[in-house]
C-alpha cells in the first residue's frame, strides 16, 4: 500500500501544532504547519500536502469554509478534521463535503496516524 | 441450482458487459467501499459498547466523554450510509434522510440547553424567596425565603441572576472556546487540570461586562451605598444552579470574596463568575455527572455583617441524624475559617427540646467563662435553626453571626447531607476487633473503612502527584483539595472537623474521613499502607480486612445525574436494535429507528451486494463456488470478494478446492473447524428430541426447507485479509467476521450468535454457556435473550488467529451442546470436554506460531 508522506497540520492552538508535529516527524512523515487559513492557502496551492489534519475553527476562516476552500482547489487532497467541538451537525457537513474523517482530540498518535494512512488510501 | 446461484444469475441477466479492465477497476471501487464500511462499523460497535460499559459502570464520566464518544459514533454510521450508497450504486439513497432524523434528535438531546427563567437580571433581597430559585439559585432563594417569609434576619442586598451570567457569557462570546478547552481536557491530569482551570478564569475576568449589566450592578450598589453608608463592604457569594441542592451541596468549589468595595463590586462579579471552572468544581462536576453548561452562576451581593461571633450550626448532626442535639461550631470574629477548616473553634451541643440544654463538647480557650457564643445566643440560633428545618423540611447546615448590637443574622442555610446507610462502614466503636491503632481519636468527617498506602500531602505541587486509591493525610482540611476526593481512599486530616467544606464532599463521595487527628503527619509515613475506620476513629497499620468487610462500595455518584441521564436518553435513540431478521419485510431504511438499526441494514446489504458483485459485473474469479474438501463437494461456499483466491487457482469451474484459497482469517476457522474431529450427533434422548422437534414446528424459520435468504446457506465471503463467515449448522444461526491488518483499527473480530432449536430457557442457558467459554478468551460478550455478540478489536494478528480456531470450533461443536441440555451430569462433561479441546487448540496455536517466528528469525529476509 503507498503511504503518505506530505502531512499538512493546521490549527491555531500552536502547541498543539508543536507537540503534534513534532511526534509525526519522528514516525518519518514530513510535516508542515499553518495557523490560519491565510497560511495554509499556498501549502494547498502547490500540491504539496498528500493528506491535511484541519482544525474546525481558525481565527480568519471558519474551518468549515476552509475545507470547502480545499476541496474546491483540490478535490482529491484527503482531509482529516481533527478539533475540539463535538458537533454531530458540523461532523456530518464535514463528510458530506469531502472531509475524510471528523476525529475529536485529544487522540492518541497512533490512531491519528492510522486516520491518515486510511484517508490516503480511500482517495487512491 | 442453489439459492446464491439463483441469486446472482438474476444479476447476472442485468449486468452489462465490459472489459476485464473496466471489471477490475469497478471491483476494487467496490471493495474499497465495502472495507470502509465495514471498518466504520467495527468503530460504531466499539463506541456504543463503551458507551453502553460507561453508562452502567458507576464510574464519572463528563459531557466531553459523551460528546466525543457520541460524535464519533455518529460519524462512523454516517461513514458507512455513504459506503452503502456508493457500493449499491445509489440504491439505498432513503437512508441518509433515515440518518439524519435519527442525527438530528440525538445532537438535539446533546445540545439542549438549560431554560433561564424570569426576566431580570438584578433582584433585591425583598424580591426573592423559593420561588425565585430558577433565577438566582439555591443559596439566594434559601436567604430571600428566611427573609421574606419567615421574617428572619438576614444581610441585605441583591442578586445578580443566572440570566445576568448568561447575558454576560454570551456577550462576551467565550463559551466556544471554554467548552472546546474543557472538551479537550483529561480531568485525571490534575496539571492540565490547573492550567486550563487558569486560562478559562482569565479569559471570563478579562472579558468585557456588558454595559447594561455593568450600569444595573453599579445602581444597586449606589443604593446599598444609600442605605448602609459609602463605607459599608459586601461579600459576594456564588448562588449556582445545583448548589446547596439536596442531592449534591458543591460545597466550597466555587469563589466568596469578603470585604468588597462597593466601586470593586462589578470587577469582583467577573471573579466569582470565573470561580465555576476552578479546578475542584470542574472535577466536582465531573464526578457529580453534571455538565458545565447546566450550572449557571447568579451571584449574590450582601452586605457585611461586623460580626463579633460567628459559626456553623447543624439542626441535625451529619453523622448522626438521630441524635437529640443540635451541633453548633462557633469563633470570634467573621469569615470563611470555620468552614475551611482552618481555625480553632468551640464545639457546642444544644438540645433540641425547650430549655435547649448547652453542652460544651470542645473549647478553643478550654475555659467555659471564654466561650465565645453566649447561652442566650445559643438558644436563640437553636430556635432559630429548628424553625428554618421545620419551614425546609429537612435538616439543616446553617452559616450565622453575631453582630456588634448583638443580634443574630444568618448568612446562609441549606439542606445538611447527611449519611446514608450505605456507606455508614464499621459501627462506631468497633470494639471486636484486637490490634491497636496507630492513631486513635479525632472527629468523623465522613463514616466508612477503607485501605491504603499512605501519601502525605502539603502543597499544591504535591497534591499533583497524588496516587489513586492512596490515604490522604493533610494537616489543615483546605476546600482545595476536594479535587483529590475522586482519587483518595480516604482522609485523615490533624485538624477541621464535619462542617468543613471538604468534609462535605467527602460524605458525597462516600470517603471515609478522619479529621481532627494531631500528629497525623508525624506518625504516619508516606508509603505506608494502613486501614483508617473513619467511623470507629482509628487508623490501623496495614490491611485490616476484618474492617473492610464491613466497608460498603461508594455510593453511584452518576445513576440519576444530569449527565447520566442525557447519555442514556441519547443512547436510546443509539442503541437499541430492531432490524434484527433480514427476510422480514420491514428490514428496510424506512424501519431503521436507531444508529444501530442503520449499522445493522447497512452490513447485511453491503455483504449482498458484495455477494452479487462478482456475477452482475461478469468477473468468474469473483462468483460463488462451492468448496471441494478431500475429493467431495462440501455444503460450504466461497465467494472470493477480492484476493483471497491464490492466484493461478483454476477458476474454471464452479468448485473451489481448500489448497487455493490464501484468506488467512478463513484458513484460521477452517482450521479451528476440523480441529477435532466431531462424531455427528451424540444419540439423543426422546426428550431432548421431541423438544427440538417441537420448536422446529412452531418456527418456520428454523426449517432448512423454507430458506429464503443469503443466511440459508454458509458460505465464506474472502479476501486475504478479511473472512465472514455465516454458517447455519443444525438449527443455530451464526456470523463470524474477521479482518487481519497492521493498522489495529482494521484488525478484529466479531461473532453473532442466534436462534436454535429447543426450548427458551434451554436456548438461553446454551447462550450463557457460549458467553462464559467465549468471555474466557477475551471477547467483550453481550447477551440479550437467546441471540448473543462477541467481539474483539485492535489486536496484532497471532492473538486474533488464535481465537478464530476457537470460534471454528467452537460453531461445530456448540450444537451438541442442546442435545444433551436437560442432562447436568452429561452437560458437565461434555463442558469439560470443550474446556479440554479449547485448550489444546490454543496450546497448538501457540506452538505453532512460536515456531513462525523461530522459522522468521533463522531465515532472515534478503
Amino acid at each position: 500500500m503507498k503511504q503518505p508522506k506530505n502531512i499538512l497540520l493546521v490549527d491555531d492552538e500552536e502547541e498543539f501544532l508543536e507537540t503534534t508535529s513534532l511526534r509525526l516527524r519522528r514516525r518519518a512523515f514530513d510535516v508542515r504547519t499553518a495557523t490560519r487559513w491565510g497560511e495554509a492557502m499556498p501549502e494547498v496551492q502547490s500540491g504539496w500536502p498528500h493528506v491535511v489534519v484541519l482544525d474546525v475553527m481558525l481565527p480568519d476562516v471558519d474551518g468549515m469554509e476552509c475545507l470547502a476552500r480545499i476541496k474546491a482547489m483540490q478535490r482529491h487532497l484527503p482531509v482529516v478534521m481533527l478539533t475540539g467541538h463535538a458537533s454531530l451537525q458540523a461532523s456530518v457537513w464535514g463528510l458530506e463535503h469531502g472531509a475524510s474523517d471528523y476525529c475529536l482530540k485529544p487522540i492518541e498518535l497512533d490512531e491519528l496516524v492510522e486516520k491518515i494512512i486510511l484517508a490516503y488510501q480511500d482517495v487512491r | 441450482m442453489s439459492f446464491v446461484l439463483e441469486q446472482l444469475a438474476r444479476f447476472f441477466r442485468r449486468s452489462p458487459k465490459s472489459g476485464p479492465e473496466e471489471v477490475r477497476s469497478a471491483f476494487q471501487d467496490h471493495y474499497r467501499n465495502f472495507r470502509a464500511l465495514l471498518t466504520a462499523n467495527n468503530n460504531a460497535l466499539e463506541l456504543m459498547s463503551t458507551a453502553e460499559e460507561m453508562l452502567h459502570s458507576g464510574k464519572p464520566f463528563g459531557m466531553a466523554f459523551v460528546g466525543g464518544d457520541i460524535t464519533a459514533l455518529t460519524v462512523n454510521v454516517f461513514k458507512m450510509v455513504r459506503s452503502l450508497i456508493a457500493l449499491s450504486d445509489g440504491r439505498y439513497k432513503e437512508l441518509e434522510d433515515r440518518f439524519k432524523i435519527i442525527a438530528d434528535r440525538v445532537e438535539a438531546i446533546l445540545s439542549r440547553q438549560p431554560v433561564v427563567a424570569g426576566s431580570a437580571f438584578v433582584l433585591t433581597m425583598e424580591e426573592i424567596d423559593s420561588g425565585a430559585v430558577d433565577q438566582v439559585g439555591a443559596k439566594m432563594a434559601n436567604l430571600g425565603e428566611l427573609r421574606n417569609r419567615l421574617g428572619i434576619r438576614v444581610p441585605e442586598g441583591f442578586a445578580v441572576t443566572v440570566l445576568a451570567g448568561r447575558h454576560f457569557m454570551e456577550a462576551s462570546r467565550i463559551t466556544d472556546e471554554i467548552n472546546r478547552r474543557l472538551q479537550t481536557l483529561d480531568v485525571e491530569d490534575l496539571q492540565a487540570l490547573d492550567r486550563v482551570s487558569d486560562d478559562i478564569q482569565d479569559l471570563i475576568r478579562g472579558a468585557h461586562l456588558p454595559d447594561d449589566l455593568d450600569h444595573l450592578i453599579r445602581e444597586h450598589a449606589d443604593r446599598l451605598a444609600h442605605d448602609a453608608g459609602d463605607e459599608a463592604t459586601v461579600s459576594l457569594r456564588s448562588s449556582a444552579w445545583g448548589e446547596d441542592s439536596r442531592q449534591s451541596s458543591f460545597a466550597g468549589q466555587y469563589r466568596t470574596r469578603l470585604n468588597v468595595p462597593l466601586a470593586a463590586i462589578p470587577e469582583t462579579y467577573k471573579d466569582i463568575v470565573a470561580g465555576k471552572y476552578r479546578s475542584q468544581a470542574i472535577v466536582y462536576r465531573e464526578q457529580r455527572g453534571y455538565r458545565h453548561q447546566d450550572v449557571l452562576m447568579c451571584v449574590g451581593c450582601l452586605v457585611m455583617v461586623d460580626a463579633v461571633v460567628s459559626g456553623v450550626c447543624y439542626s441535625r448532626p451529619p453523622d448522626d441524624p438521630r441524635s437529640p442535639w443540635l451541633v453548633v461550631h462557633a469563633a470570634p470574629g467573621l469569615g470563611n475559617h470555620i468552614v475551611d477548616g482552618t481555625s480553632a473553634y468551640d464545639l457546642l451541643r444544644i438540645g433540641r427540646e425547650s430549655p435547649h440544654a448547652i453542652v460544651a463538647v470542645h473549647l478553643a480557650t478550654g475555659e467555659s467563662a471564654n466561650a465565645c457564643l453566649s447561652d442566650v445566643h445559643a438558644r436563640e440560633l437553636a430556635q432559630l435553626s429548628l424553625r428554618i428545618e421545620q419551614h425546609f423540611g429537612t435538616p439543616q447546615d446553617i452559616e450565622w453571626a453575631v453582630d456588634r448590637d448583638g443580634r443574630l443574622v444568618i448568612l446562609q442555610a441549606r439542606p445538611s447531607g447527611t449519611l446514608t446507610p450505605t456507606n455508614a462502614g464499621a459501627a462506631p466503636d468497633s470494639a471486636s476487633f484486637e490490634a491497636a491503632p496507630i492513631l486513635a481519636g479525632g472527629a468523623t468527617a465522613s463514616r466508612g473503612v477503607a485501605s491504603g498506602a499512605v501519601r502525605r500531602v502539603k502543597t499544591q505541587e504535591q497534591a499533583l502527584h497524588f496516587p489513586r486509591d492512596a490515604v490522604l493525610v493533610v494537616e489543615t482540611p483546605y476546600p482545595e483539595w476536594a479535587v483529590l476526593m475522586n482519587r483518595a481512599a480516604a482522609v485523615v486530616a490533624e485538624s477541621g472537623q464535619i462542617a468543613t467544606h471538604l468534609a462535605t464532599v467527602a460524605r458525597e463521595f462516600g470517603v471515609p474521613a478522619l479529621f481532627d487527628l494531631p500528629g497525623a503527619l508525624s506518625r504516619l509515613e508516606d508509603g505506608q499502607v494502613v486501614t483508617v475506620d473513619a467511623t470507629g476513629r482509628r487508623v490501623y497499620q496495614g490491611c485490616v480486612e476484618a474492617l473492610l468487610e464491613q466497608a460498603t462500595r461508594r455510593p453511584n455518584l452518576m445513576e440519576g445525574s444530569p449527565v447520566h441521564s442525557l447519555l442514556k436518553e441519547a443512547l436510546g435513540h443509539i442503541t437499541p436494535l430492531h432490524l434484527t431478521e433480514p427476510d422480514s419485510p420491514r428490514f428496510k431504511p424506512a424501519a431503521c429507528r436507531t444508529l444501530h438499526d442503520i449499522t445493522r441494514f447497512c452490513h447485511e446489504k453491503a455483504l449482498a451486494e458484495m455477494l452479487r458483485l462478482g456475477r452482475r459485473l461478469g468477473a468468474k474469479d469473483k462468483s460463488a463456488k462451492q468448496l471441494y474438501v478431500v475429493g467431495l463437494p462440501s455444503q460450504w461456499w466461497v465467494v472470493n470478494v477480492d484476493d483471497g483466491f491464490r492466484e493461478g487457482a483454476d477458476l474454471s469451474d464452479p468448485f473451489i478446492r481448500i489448497e487455493d484459497i490464501v484468506s488467512e482469517p478463513m484458513l484460521a476457522i477452517w482450521q479451528g473447524i476440523n480441529a477435532v474431529h466431531w462424531d455427528g450427533p451424540p444419540p439423543v434422548s426422546l426428550r431432548g428430541f421431541g423438544a427440538i422437534i417441537a420448536q422446529s414446528a412452531m418456527n418456520p424459520q428454523l426449517d432448512p426447507a423454507v430458506r429464503s435468504s443469503l443466511s440459508g446457506r454458509n458460505y465464506f465471503l474472502i479476501s486475504r485479509n478479511y473472512c465472514n463467515l455465516s454458517v447455519r449448522l443444525g438449527y443455530h444461526f451464526a456470523l463470524a467476521e474477521a479482518s487481519f491488518s497492521e493498522l489495529l483499527s482494521e484488525s478484529y473480530v466479531n461473532f453473532t450468535f442466534q436462534g436454535g432449536a429447543a426450548d427458551e430457557s434451554r436456548r438461553r442457558r446454551r447462550v450463557h454457556l457460549l458467553a462464559d467459554t467465549l468471555r474466557s478468551i477475551d471477547f467483550r460478550v453481550s447477551v440479550k435473550g437467546d441471540s448473543l455478540s462477541a467481539r474483539i478489536e485492535k489486536r496484532p494478528i497471532p492473538y486474533l488467529k488464535e481465537r478464530l480456531l476457537v470460534l471454528g470450533y467452537l460453531l461445530i461443536h456448540t450444537r451438541q451442546m442442546d442435545m444433551v441440555m436437560h442432562d447436568e451430569a452429561r452437560i458437565d462433561r461434555y463442558l469439560e470436554k470443550m474446556r479440554a479441546d479449547i485448550a489444546a487448540i490454543r496450546g497448538a496455536a501457540a506452538a505453532n506460531s512460536g515456531a513462525e517466528n523461530e522459522a522468521a528469525q533463522e531465515h532472515p529476509a534478503g
